[in-house]
């Protein structure tokens, strides 16, 4: 399984969970599943899938009303079932997980599954504002309205409804189903089945009408009849399933010079096999027949990547890039944040490393001072996580107070960003921030910090002046500012010291960085 | 003088004469510094010891094995009495008793034979046993046996080992009047005795260096950042230049950019943090959008609108420095790129999902990304330059196929981590869907991968990913750096 790149997710007892990535939706199936296991070890391959009668045995009329809410349907008919109860459930399961996944819960394609022999005359997809039927495994008519407020399908999908028109299938007798929430129980189908008609409807001509190829493919696995349906879209029509080989041709030195590795012609039509491609040596090309299930094949890129799957990510030797190794170098601000850390280090303070999701409480609140504009979440799974922080000292005086009972003195400080809105725009700037906390200490303990810090960095030209931020006791607070460097020092207000739990006298600073 | 010189001359001047196991006990000093400072004392004239002079015997590995058992001569003796022996039957061992039987008169030779003339107690031999099983017995042995002694010590059987001890000790007149003020000993120092040389001939405080003392407070990176240096130096030592992006973007740069289709399930709101404020970021690169706009209908078969590309969010990888690098690649640089000279760039910083935090899932963790633009790049260069990036600082990864809609082939990067492979983040070879619109000739190799667990990989300290943004002093003080 890994060698396919499925990662095995759980093994047990004869059981083995798989994780199928969202781009093959072929493998959902079971029989898809097996399909592909099947060539990948070369056991009985299967490479082409044909219909037997290329003409369409019914057709489908298109409405006018479907044609703004959900546009597009396709469909297939087959005949000769052999169902039990238990491929009935893996079908049934598989249209389920398909709609929902690939689907993007029904809302991008959806389908469904009737009864042939119960449906009579002309089969018509349209919209109407209202009607009623008896879903699914109920016992009375209900309302379009009903179903959607009341039914549990038709409260789950109710979101594909986009306005006021619901899309339906209908025939002679009726509603067949309300699109694309629940069938009719009319045409339920049962292991007794034999023949079935499957309508798959959505939002893009191409996915739905590759969605009853992959489906016609799944039916021919099973060893039952497909045949093709006619949609008329007025004066339009088209037929389905195509199952038309799609042909993607590709010199074999491309998938080489994209894997770098030697593979060969010959090796490269066996591994293509091997991933369940029919392919032939044609002018020096490698011509590659699409199998119809292939949901994911957008060009020679995707096919390259099955060739090296089929080939063995572990056999692919790493070959090393004759780069030559200068060039490397730092950012800037990386650069002078490594030279703030090392005096900061020399100041005696240790390094914290906060989180930049915050709350309100937290970033203003607890430190006394007004909500200004900041970067705000939406529908956040933790109640603590509401906006992204705009200075750094709240999250350092949460480590103080979760340091209280540490040896004292405590100074701890941190480098990194912040985030501010500053007319319409974002800004995201470094800030640097210290908070020193020690049973004797006072202003000009951090005073002597900061300008120890200025010196440091050359910056002489600066001026200090007194400042009123409510987080710092009033007359103990000043703004620090030069060309290069500004921001502000102080002693922590008592309620500010409270709020966090820092139980000694406490200093800090914050400076924000140029760049 | 040393305090112990002074203070053994006190005690002198108070009790005129004692032993020295009472001097010790009255001075409470250890005997080897008590028999120093008295030697100190005789040398001034201040007070004079009585000594006794005292030997001990010490034995030879031959004399040892004499005394465990006979001497040789002893032993020829007995066999003598039992039968006759021939001079040329003798062993070696024999051959000495018979020397030393000889020299004291007791055994002869007559036609080859050896016969016995006088019979006498071996004095030597009871003389050696003694010793040995008592060896202060030597001075009274010796006043007893002196020619015994002799003759083992000539036989080297024995050496002797003298020694004088000090018995008491007596103040002298000199003594008696001789007043010593006790001499200052050093404790700590200071600026004045160093640069007035007061130091010198002083003696300095002892100290007992085997007492326990509290660590020193130390100020430490954290750990975490400290790796995430760790990681960008070597990243910049195999040639790669950091760049960096924003956090707070337009969907379009995490997602539309790098061909991530708009019904992708991972730009779901359970996953992705959209934002309130601000709720969009224009897109002003209207040519770049109109051609991505292009790609995905053109991939993906449905509708894409700009409206939904410029809901902002908060970053969900940092593959969007990537793409804004790449997308913004110049002329210049372009043109710099051959094949063997590709552009390495690497960025490292925090992104975001819309998880519900445990001790295991964050809202917001570190990545990395690089990305290799070239011309004629493989896959094999990509696991080449990853495997060469990781060892390096001492991680084992591994290869496997995997999916992400912006790279083709898709690689998925495991780590080892205490035995097992757990997945570390994303590669492969960029699309041509996002490549193109910049040049048709290059190539870009790409990942974005885990930062946490490859620490968590190094350092077998750290058991959580939580514990990595744990920034309590006490953790970090204690927190061994390695």
């Amino acid at each position: 399984m890994q060698s396919l790149g499925l990662s095995v997710e759980g093994l047990n007892e004869g059981e083995i969970s798989i994780d199928i990535t969202p781009n093959r939706p072929d493998l959902l199936d079971i029989v898809g599943f097996a399909r592909t296991l099947r060539n990948f070890m070369h056991y009985k391959e299967r490479l082409e899938y044909k219909l037997t009668d290329p003409n369409p045995v019914l057709t489908i009329n298109v409405g006018k009303n479907v044609s703004k809410v959900r546009p597009f349907i396709s469909s297939l008919v087959v005949k000769n079932l052999n169902l039990t109860d238990e491929s009935l459930k893996y079908i049934i399961n598989f249209t389920e997980k398909f709609s929902e996944t690939f689907g993007r819960k029904r809302d991008k394609l959806a389908m469904g599954l009737h009864n042939l022999s119960k449906i009579k005359g002309n089969i018509v997809y349209d919209a109407k504002l209202e009607g009623k039927f008896t879903p699914l495994n109920e016992s009375r008519e209900m309302t379009f309205k009903e179903i959607i407020e009341t039914h549990e399908k038709g409260v789950a999908y109710a979101h594909t409804i986009k306005g006021s028109y619901y899309p339906l299938l209908e025939d002679n007798d009726g509603i067949l189903s309300l699109i694309p929430i629940i069938n009719s129980n009319r045409t339920k189908v049962t292991k007794d089945t034999k023949e079935m008609l499957v309508d798959i409807t959505g939002t893009s001509q191409y996915i739905v009408e590759k969605a009853a190829d992959l489906f016609a493919c799944m039916f021919i696995d099973l060893g039952a009849n497909v045949y093709r349906v006619k949609i008329s879209y007025g004066k339009k029509s088209i037929i389905t399933p195509r199952m038309e080989t799609d042909i993607i041709e590709i010199k074999p030195s491309q998938i080489e010079d994209q894997i770098g590795a030697r593979i060969g012609f010959n090796n490269i039509i066996s591994l293509a096999n091997k991933m369940g491609y029919k392919a032939l040596f044609v002018n020096n090309r490698i011509r590659f027949f699409i199998p119809p299930y292939r949901l994911d094949i957008i060009n020679d890129q995707d096919i390259i990547e099955d060739i090296a799957i089929g080939y063995g990510y572990e056999f692919i030797h790493p070959i090393s890039l004759f780069s030559e190794v200068i060039g490397g170098r730092l950012e800037e601000s990386t650069k002078t944040n490594r030279k703030l850390i090392g005096l900061m280090l020399g100041l005696g303070f240790s390094e914290a490393n906060n989180n930049y999701l915050t709350n309100e409480k937290i970033n203003f609140e607890m430190m006394r001072i007004e909500q200004k504009p900041h970067v705000q979440v939406k529908g956040s799974k933790s109640e603590n996580i509401t906006m992204l922080r705009t200075w750094l000292l709240p999250s350092l005086l949460g480590n103080l107070g979760a340091s209280a009972h540490e040896k004292m003195p405590q100074k701890m400080f941190e480098l990194d960003l912040v985030f501010n809105i500053e007319g319409e725009e974002v800004k995201e700037s470094y800030h640097i921030a210290g908070a020193y906390a020690s049973p004797k200490i006072n202003f000009n303990d951090i005073k002597s910090i900061v300008t120890s810090l200025f010196h440091s960095l050359g910056i002489e030209d600066f001026e200090v002046k007194e400042e009123s931020i409510p987080s710092f006791i009033d007359g103990r607070c000043a703004r620090i500012a030069s060309k290069e460097l500004k921001g502000f020092f102080g002693e922590i207000h008592p309620e500010v010291l409270n709020n966090f739990g820092i139980e000694e006298p406490t200093v800090a600073f914050e400076l924000e960085l140029p760049f | 003088m040393h305090r112990y010189v002074v203070k053994l001359l006190e005690i002198l001047q108070e009790k005129k004469a004692l032993g020295i196991d009472e001097l010790i006990k009255e001075s409470k000093l250890n005997k080897d510094s008590v028999l120093w400072a008295l030697e100190q004392l005789q040398e001034s004239g201040f007070a004079k010891l009585t000594k006794s002079g005292k030997s001990t015997p010490i034995f030879s590995e031959e004399g040892k094995r004499y005394a465990e058992s006979k001497l040789p001569e002893e032993a020829l003796l007995e066999r003598l009495g039992k039968e006759r022996v021939k001079i040329s039957d003798l062993s070696p061992e024999e051959r000495i008793g018979f020397q030393w039987l000889k020299a004291k008169g007791i055994a002869d030779v007559k036609d080859g034979f050896i016969i016995l003339k006088e019979v006498k107690k071996i004095e030597e031999g009871d003389v050696l046993r003694k010793l040995f099983k008592d060896p202060d017995s030597f001075e009274e042995v010796r006043k007893q046996h002196p020619q015994a002694i002799d003759n083992l010590l000539k036989r080297k059987l024995i050496s002797m080992k003298s020694s004088e001890v000090i018995e008491s000790v007596e103040i002298t007149p000199l003594g008696e009047k001789e007043k010593l003020k006790q001499e200052e000993e050093i404790g700590e120092l200071n600026r004045n005795i160093i640069l007035s040389g007061g130091w010198k001939g002083k003696a300095f405080k002892k100290y007992d260096v085997s007492l326990g003392v509290e660590d020193a407070e130390i100020a430490k990176r954290h750990p975490f950042r400290s790796f995430l240096d760790e990681l960008r130096d070597a990243y910049v030592a195999m040639g790669f230049r950091e760049i960096s992006g924003p956090i707070v973007e337009p969907s379009f740069w995490v997602f539309d950019s790098l061909f991530v289709p708009q019904d992708h399930p991972a730009r779901e709101m359970q996953d992705t943090f959209y934002l309130l404020n601000p709720g969009r970021m224009e897109l002003k690169e209207k040519k770049l959008v109109n051609r991505v706009k292009d790609a995905h209908e053109k991939g993906w078969h449905i509708n894409w609108y700009k409206e939904v590309a410029e809901q902002a969010v908060l970053r969900t990888h940092t593959t969007s420095v990537s793409a804004r690098f790449i997308y913004n690649l110049d002329k210049r640089l372009l043109a710099s790129i051959s094949p063997v000279k590709p552009l390495q760039l690497f960025s490292i910083g925090r992104v975001f999902r819309n998880e519900s935090i445990d001790y295991k899932h964050l809202a917001e963790f570190y990545q990395t990304d690089g990305i290799v633009i070239g011309v004629n790049l493989t896959l094999a260069n990509l696991f080449d330059v990853l495997k060469r990036i990781y060892n390096s600082i001492g991680i084992e990864i591994k290869f496997k196929p995997s999916y992400f809609p912006f790279v083709e082939p898709g690689v998925e990067v495991e780590i080892l981590y205490n035995g097992e492979w757990l997945e570390l983040g994303g590669a492969g070879i960029i699309r041509r869907e996002i490549t193109g619109i910049v040049s048709k000739k290059i190539k870009v190799l790409a990942w974005g991968l885990g930062v946490e667990r490859a620490l968590m990989a190094k350092n077998k300290g750290i058991r959580t990913i939580t514990e990595l943004y744990n920034s309590n002093l006490g953790w970090i003080r204690n927190k061994v750096i390695i």
